[in-house]
C-alpha cells in the first residue's frame, strides 16, 4: 500500500531552524471567496493560504463560517465566487469528494464521517480505495491504520476489525483522524476540533504527531475552539469572523485575551456572572428540588446528589463517568432512589440525534415544549406562543429570526434554539447534557448569563459538562469518577485545577488513560478503598466534602418527609 | 397565490392526476362529465376516511404503518350490521363497528409499546385475529343492512353526495388537529425525530397510541358505512389496504414522517376511484388495476425520492427537506391544505 511511504518521507525532511513562513509554497490559496445558503451568507470573501510545513491555527465562532471554509478548502463545496488554488493550480469550478485536485487535502470531521456499521478497515476502504490494493485490501488497510494509530496514539486499545459502533467516541475520534490521514500524498491534513473528545494524553500525542507531520512539509489547518491549544500547536493563527479573515498572526506572541477579542467575544468576568457566593454558602437552606439518594446500578455506585430551588448544580470529571446516567434518572425518575418535585425540561448535546426537529422552523423547534403549558384544553394559542417566540429569538440573538428553516441555521444558533426551547417552558428543574460542546465563546457566553439569570429566577439547573471551566458557573458541583461521587465542591472551591486535580486523583502518574482504567476497575469494594486511600493525601477538599454530602442526605429526608 | 407556490403543494398532483384521468373518461365514453365527478365523490370519501387514519400513522415517523385497516373494514361491517340489526339503531351499529376498530387497534398498540414489536408486523398480527373473527361471523351471516341509514349515503343533493360534505368536514378537522392542537403538533414532532421529540417533553408512548387507536377508529368508521352501502362481506376490506397507504403518499404525506397532508388524501383518493372507473371503462381485469396502482406507487416514490438522490441532494425520505420542501416549511405549517 501506499500510504506506508507516508510516514517515512516526513521524518526524513529536517525541520528548518527559522519558522518564518513566508518562504514556503503555498499548499491551498483562497481568494475572495464567497458562499450563501439560502438566506445565509455563510463566507463573505475570505482570503486564506495555507503553506506546506506549517499549523494554520483557525478560529471563530460557531456561525463564523469556519465549516463552510472547510469544506471549500476540501473540495467538497464548490465557492460561489472567488478562487481556491491547491498545489499552484486553479481549480475547475467542479466540486465533490473525487475532484482531483483536492485529493491531497484530506479532513478529519469533528462529527467523524464514519459508518457505525463497518469495521476501522472498512471505513479505511471507504475513504482511501484509490490507494488500497484491489484484492486483499482488507489486510493491506488494516495494517495501514494499525500503524498509524500506532503512531498517532500509543494505547489507543483500537483493532482494525472494530465496528465503530463498538468503540468509544475517543476512539471513534482517533480512527477518523488517522482515516484522514492515511493517503498515497497528504499536502493539506484538515483537523476540525479533533481534540473535543480526546483526553489529554491522546491530544498530547496527536500534537506531537502534527509536528512530526509538519517537519516533513506536509501543512496542517485545525480548528479549534481551544484557543490555548492552537496557541500551543499552531505557527500562524487566523480568525474568522462573519464570513472572512480578519486577522492573521503569527502565534508567537499572541494571547488567549487577543485572540478572543479579535473574535469580538467579550470575555466572561467571572466575577460579574459568577454565582453568588452568599447563596452558594448555605445550599441546606434551599428547598429541595430533586434528589439522588444512594442510586446504585446502571453505571452508578452509591450516588446521592441534591438540587436545590434555583441552584445551579454541575456535574463534572470525565467524560462518561455517570455523569448521563445521574441526568437519564432525573429526567425519567422510574426508580425510588430518586425523586424530583416539578416539572422538567432537558438540553441534549446531541443536537443532531435528539435536538433538531429538521422539518420545522426556528419557531416551531422552540416552542414545542412550552406550547403545553401555554395551551388551553389541549388547544394551541398562537398568539401567545408568537409572543414567547419573539422574546426568545431576540434574547438570545438567534440569526434568521424564527421563520428560518431549522436546517438553514449553524450549529451555535441551533443550540440556542435548543437551549431556548428548554427555558421557555416553564419546567421547574432543567437538564442540560453537555450542551455547549463545539458552541463558540460568544455564544456560550450569553447562555451561562441565561442560566445564571434563570436560576436567579427561582428555577433549578443540573449540567453536565465535560469542559470544567464552565462548572464555574455553578453553585455546587459533584465531581464523578467510575460511577461514583468523589467529590463534592462548592462555590470558590470550584475551579478547573480543582476539578481535575480530583477527577484524575487516582490516575495521577499513570498515562495509560482514565477510561481505559475505569474500565478495567472492578467497581467493588477495592475501588471504594482505593479512593478513600487516595482521597485525603490527593485532594483535601474531597474529604471534607464527604461528611457534607451526608448531611444533605438527612436535611433532604426531613424537607419533604 | 400565484402558480409557483401552487405547484410547490404536495398536494396538488393528486388533483392533478384526477382531472387528468377524468377528462379521458369523458373523452372515451363520450357522455357528460358531471355524472362521473358525482359517482367518483360518492365512492371516494371512504377510502379518504380509512386514509386519514393511516395518514396519521404513517406521520408518527419511520416504520409506522397500519396493516389492520383491512380486516378491520371487514369486520366492522358485520358488527356493525349485526348490531344495527339486533339493537334497531343505526348510530349504536356505526359505533359498534367504530369500537370494533379501537379494539383491534389495541391489541396492535399493546405489541408495539409494550412488547416492541414492529409495527408492521404488530398490526398485521391484529389483522389476522380481526379476519379470523370475520370469517367465523360470515358462516350463516343473515342480518341485512340498515335501509334508513343506506339511503341516507346515497343522498346527493345537486349531485354532491351527502356523504363527501361530512368527510370534508372530518378532512377539516383532522387539519384542525394537526394544526391547532398539542396532539398534532406533537405527533409531527415526533414524526420528524422520535428521540428529540422523548427530549423535548412529548409523551411519545401516548401520542404513538392515540394515532394507532384513531386509524382504527376510523378503519371502523370506514367498515360500519361501506357495510350499509354495500353489504358485509369478508371481503369489503381488501382493496383498502394497498389503496390507504397509496393515497397518503400520492397525497404528499411524508412516507418517512413528520409531514402530513390530509388535503392530498382527497387529490389522490378521487384520483384512484377514477381510475378504477377508467379501468373498468376499457375493460382491464382487477390484476390489472392492481399493477397499475402498484406501479403508480412506485413512480410516485420514485419521482419524490429517487429523482433528489441522483441529484445528489439528501432525499426527501432521509428526513431532510430539498430546497423546495424546506421554502413550503418556512412559510407556515406541515399540514398544507
Amino acid at each position: 500500500m501506499h500510504v506506508h511511504n507516508l510516514p517515512a518521507e516526513p521524518f526524513a525532511a529536517p525541520r528548518g531552524a527559522d519558522r518564518g513562513s513566508s518562504d514556503r509554497q503555498p499548499v491551498v490559496v483562497a481568494r475572495h471567496v464567497t458562499k450563501t445558503y439560502g438566506r445565509t451568507r455563510a463566507l463573505t470573501g475570505v482570503d486564506l493560504e495555507v503553506r506546506a510545513g506549517e499549523v494554520l491555527g483557525l478560529v471563530g465562532h460557531n456561525g463564523a463560517g469556519k465549516s463552510t471554509l472547510m469544506r471549500v478548502l476540501a473540495g467538497l463545496e464548490a465557492c460561489d465566487e472567488g478562487t481556491v488554488t491547491v498545489g499552484g493550480r486553479e481549480t475547475s469550478g467542479e466540486a465533490g469528494p473525487r475532484a482531483a485536485e483536492f485529493r491531497g487535502v484530506r479532513m478529519a470531521y469533528q462529527e467523524t464521517s464514519l459508518c457505525p456499521d463497518l469495521t476501522v478497515a472498512e471505513n479505511i476502504w471507504v475513504s482511501s480505495r484509490h490507494c488500497l490494493p484491489r484484492l486483499r485490501w482488507r489486510r493491506a488497510a488494516g495494517d495501514a491504520v494499525r500503524r498509524r494509530l500506532g503512531e498517532m496514539f500509543p494505547g489507543h486499545g483500537v483493532t482494525s476489525g472494530d465496528r465503530i459502533e463498538d468503540l468509544s467516541l475517543a476512539q471513534r475520534q482517533m480512527v477518523e483522524i488517522a482515516r484522514a490521514s492515511l493517503v498515497d500524498r497528504l499536502d493539506l491534513l484538515i483537523l476540525d476540533e479533533p481534540t473535543e473528545s480526546l483526553g489529554p494524553d491522546a491530544a498530547r500525542s496527536l500534537y506531537d504527531y502534527v509536528r512530526r507531520l509538519t517537519a516533513g512539509g506536509v501543512a496542517v489547518l485545525l480548528i479549534s475552539h481551544r484557543i490555548r491549544e492552537i496557541l500551543s500547536v499552531a505557527d500562524r493563527v487566523a480568525v474568522l469572523r462573519d464570513g472572512a479573515v480578519i486577522a492573521d498572526r503569527p502565534a508567537a506572541g499572541l494571547g488567549e485575551h487577543d485572540v478572543l477579542a479579535l473574535m469580538g467575544a467579550q470575555v466572561a468576568d467571572r466575577a460579574g456572572s459568577g454565582p453568588a457566593a452568599a447563596a452558594a454558602g448555605e445550599p441546606a437552606d434551599r428547598p429541595v428540588m430533586a434528589e439522588l439518594r444512594g442510586a446504585t446500578g446502571s453505571g452508578l455506585h452509591d450516588v446521592s446528589v441534591r438540587v436545590g430551588a434555583g441552584e445551579v448544580v454541575g456535574l463534572a470529571g470525565l467524560a462518561g463517568q455517570g455523569q448521563q446516567e445521574v441526568l437519564e434518572r432525573l429526567w425519567r425518575p422510574a426508580r425510588r432512589d430518586t425523586k424530583v418535585h416539578g416539572s422538567r425540561a432537558y438540553v441534549p448535546g446531541d443536537r443532531q440525534r435528539s435536538g433538531v426537529l429538521p422539518l420545522w422552523t426556528v419557531a416551531e423547534n422552540l416552542i414545542v415544549t412550552a406550547m403545553r403549558g401555554i395551551a388551553r384544553h389541549g388547544l394551541r394559542r398562537p398568539a401567545e406562543e408568537r409572543a414567547a417566540v419573539g422574546s426568545w429569538v431576540e434574547r438570545l440573538s438567534i440569526r434568521g429570526g424564527p421563520d428560518a428553516a431549522m436546517t438553514e441555521l449553524s450549529g451555535g444558533n441551533q443550540q440556542k434554539v435548543i437551549v431556548a426551547r428548554a427555558f421557555a417552558s416553564a419546567a421547574d428543574l432543567v437538564l442540560l447534557d453537555d450542551p455547549f460542546r463545539g458552541v463558540d465563546v460568544h455564544t456560550k457566553t450569553d447562555l451561562y448569563r441565561l442560566i445564571r439569570h434563570e436560576a436567579a429566577q427561582g428555577r433549578s439547573v443540573v449540567w453536565y459538562s465535560s469542559e470544567n471551566a464552565e462548572m464555574a458557573h455553578c453553585d455546587r458541583v459533584y465531581v464523578f469518577r467510575a460511577g461514583r461521587v468523589v467529590a463534592e465542591l462548592a462555590g470558590e472551591e470550584i475551579s478547573e485545577e480543582q476539578i481535575i486535580a480530583v477527577s484524575f486523583a487516582e490516575s495521577d502518574g499513570e498515562p495509560g488513560g482514565p477510561p481505559a482504567e475505569s474500565g478495567g476497575e472492578p467497581g467493588g469494594p477495592s475501588a471504594e478503598s482505593h479512593d478513600t486511600r487516595n482521597r485525603p493525601s490527593a485532594e483535601p477538599d474531597g474529604a471534607r466534602n464527604r461528611p457534607d454530602g451526608a448531611r444533605n442526605r438527612s436535611d433532604g429526608a426531613q424537607s419533604h418527609e | 397565490m400565484n402558480i409557483r407556490a401552487l405547484l410547490s403543494r404536495p398536494w396538488i398532483w393528486g388533483f392533478a392526476a384526477a382531472v387528468l384521468v377524468w377528462l379521458i373518461i369523458v373523452i372515451i365514453s363520450g357522455q357528460g362529465g358531471g355524472q362521473t365527478v358525482s359517482l367518483a365523490l360518492s365512492l371516494a370519501p371512504y377510502l379518504v376516511v380509512v386514509g386519514l387514519g393511516q395518514m396519521l400513522v404513517i406521520t408518527a415517523g419511520p416504520g409506522n404503518i397500519d396493516v389492520s385497516v383491512a380486516p378491520i373494514i371487514s369486520l366492522a361491517g358485520f358488527v356493525s350490521v349485526a348490531v344495527t340489526t339486533s339493537t334497531g339503531s343505526a348510530v349504536v351499529g356505526v359505533l359498534a363497528g367504530i369500537g370494533v376498530g379501537v379494539v383491534v387497534a389495541l391489541i396492535s398498540t399493546v405489541s408495539i409499546l409494550g412488547l416492541s414489536v414492529p409495527p408492521i408486523i404488530a398490526t398485521l398480527a391484529a389483522g389476522l385475529i380481526a379476519s379470523s373473527v370475520t370469517l367465523s361471523l360470515a358462516n350463516g351471516f343473515t342480518a341485512v343492512p340498515d335501509a334508513g341509514l343506506r339511503q341516507l349515503l346515497n343522498v346527493r343533493p345537486a349531485g354532491v353526495p351527502l356523504l363527501a360534505v361530512a368527510v370534508a368536514g372530518v378532512t377539516a378537522l383532522v387539519i384542525a388537529l394537526l394544526r391547532r392542537t398539542i396532539y398534532g403538533r406533537s405527533l409531527i414532532a415526533v414524526g420528524q425525530n422520535r428521540r428529540a421529540a422523548e427530549r423535548a417533553g412529548i409523551p411519545v408512548a401516548r401520542i404513538i397510541a392515540t394515532t394507532y387507536l384513531a386509524s382504527g377508529a376510523l378503519a371502523g368508521l370506514t367498515g360500519s358505512l361501506l357495510a350499509a352501502y354495500i353489504a358485509p362481506s369478508a371481503d369489503l376490506g381488501t382493496r383498502y389496504l394497498l389503496d390507504s397507504v397509496a393515497v397518503v403518499v400520492i397525497g404528499g404525506t411524508l412516507i418517512s414522517g413528520g409531514r402530513a397532508v390530509p388535503v392530498g388524501v382527497w387529490g389522490a383518493a378521487l384520483f384512484f376511484i377514477l381510475l378504477d372507473g377508467l379501468v373498468n371503462l376499457v375493460g382491464w381485469s382487477t390484476a390489472a388495476q392492481n399493477l397499475l396502482k402498484g406501479g403508480l406507487v412506485l413512480l410516485v416514490l420514485f419521482l419524490a425520492g429517487g429523482g433528489d438522490r441522483v441529484a445528489g441532494t439528501p432525499s426527501r425520505f432521509r428526513r431532510r427537506p430539498r430546497p423546495a420542501a424546506a421554502t413550503t416549511t418556512t412559510t407556515g405549517d406541515n399540514t398544507h391544505g
